[in-house]
């Protein structure tokens, strides 16, 4: 099973079951479905029939170790499932494609890593301009999840997780921030609350709408959308609670799909 | 009398770090009687359109007697996108 954006939600009922994300039949995985994971392992992390069932091939085990993705399984109370892939030894290859999973709790320590997304991008192979306007992208998607959720997370988990992983031989860059915070849906209807569709929600969104009363601001996601599509070429995704919408130079795509808690935007470029 | 942004941070992201860097601002320019801000971009990096227009609208505010101008920002093509975009330049 090979998990990427356009067939995880082909296979999610495959991989949840109940309080179980089975991840044993996963040949291969990409940074949007991993951060799905996350977000279904936040929403489980108090459950104490919790269980994650780690993937039998070896060469996706490597892949989660070297990214770090034990850290998330200790930080969310995986033990089990921590002990068994943190096992794996082998030396860390250096390799610039790779990225590990980053979970930036609170705003400081998201800012404070923009240093480091910048280089990333630059070890992506793109050129300075290039790795600004990517950066800037994940600074102003990082800043909405905070400033969004602060004060008001869900579950005791918060923060912002960023997976980002080069494919050189496609020449594609995938790079998604998700959040378990309260959504689009959440945080706008507290200025419009005639709205209660999670699709709705994202455009009114994108449209440069913010549900912060009495404040004048929420350019943020139209930044985003114009360097996407006309500064770098490529596709932006947004997935809040069951709304899915995607916008690329040929326009926008919105569906409905399986529930999340809060937020995924991702940037293919 | 010149400002030298870089000295905010290379990195100038996000609302509340714009805010403070506003009260910093004021620290700094209050009572000075030039009648020209001039706010030097040099160094930089980064600049979100967060930290911009939260940046930006403060200081119009605080100082509508002022004249602002905007320099160093020429090189960079983020930085000079976000200033156009939020009609700063």
């Amino acid at each position: 099973m090979q998990l990427r954006f356009d067939t995880i939600y082909k296979n999610i009922d495959n991989i949840i079951k109940g309080s179980t994300i089975d991840l044993s039949d996963v040949d291969f995985i990409h940074p949007w479905p991993l951060v799905i994971i996350c977000l279904l392992m936040v929403e489980r992390h108090k459950n104490p029939d919790k269980e994650l069932i780690l993937p039998k091939n070896p060469d996706v085990l490597d892949y989660l170790k070297r990214i770090h993705f034990c850290d998330m399984l200790r930080e969310l109370g995986y033990d089990k499932e921590f002990n068994s892939l943190n096992k794996i030894v082998k030396p860390e290859s250096y390799n610039l494609n790779v990225q590990e999973i980053m979970h930036c709790n609170i705003s400081d320590e998201f800012n404070a890593r923009l240093g480091h997304i910048n280089l990333m991008f630059q070890n992506f192979g793109l050129n300075k301009d290039q790795a600004n306007f990517a950066t800037n992208i994940v600074a102003e998607l990082g800043n909405n999840v905070f400033d969004h959720n602060s004060g008001n997370w869900p579950t005791d988990i918060g923060g912002c997780f960023i997976v980002a992983q080069n494919f050189p031989t496609e020449k594609q860059i995938e790079v998604a921030v998700g959040d378990p915070g309260i959504g689009f849906l959440g945080s706008l209807r507290a200025r419009f609350p005639h709205i209660n569709d999670d699709v709705e929600a994202i455009k009114l969104g994108l449209r440069g709408n913010t549900g912060r009363i009495g404040e004048d601001r929420g350019n943020g996601l139209g930044f985003v959308q114009r360097w996407t599509i006309d500064d770098l070429y490529g596709n932006l995704m947004i997935h809040s609670g069951n709304g899915l919408v995607e916008i690329g130079k040929n326009g926008i795509k919105k569906s409905n799909v399986n529930k999340i808690l809060g937020t995924i935007a991702q940037f293919v470029i | 009398m010149i400002l030298e942004m870089k000295k905010f941070g290379v990195i100038l992201n996000n609302r509340s770090a714009g805010r403070e860097a506003i009260l910093r601002m004021k620290q700094i320019v209050n009572g000075i009687q030039e009648d020209e801000l001039i706010f030097d971009f040099m160094g930089v990096e980064l600049l979100t359109p967060s930290f911009a227009d939260e940046f930006f609208n403060g200081i119009k505010q605080s100082y509508q007697d002022k004249k602002i101008i905007l320099r160093g920002y020429e090189d960079n093509l983020v930085i000079k996108d976000v200033l156009k975009e939020l009609n700063l330049i």
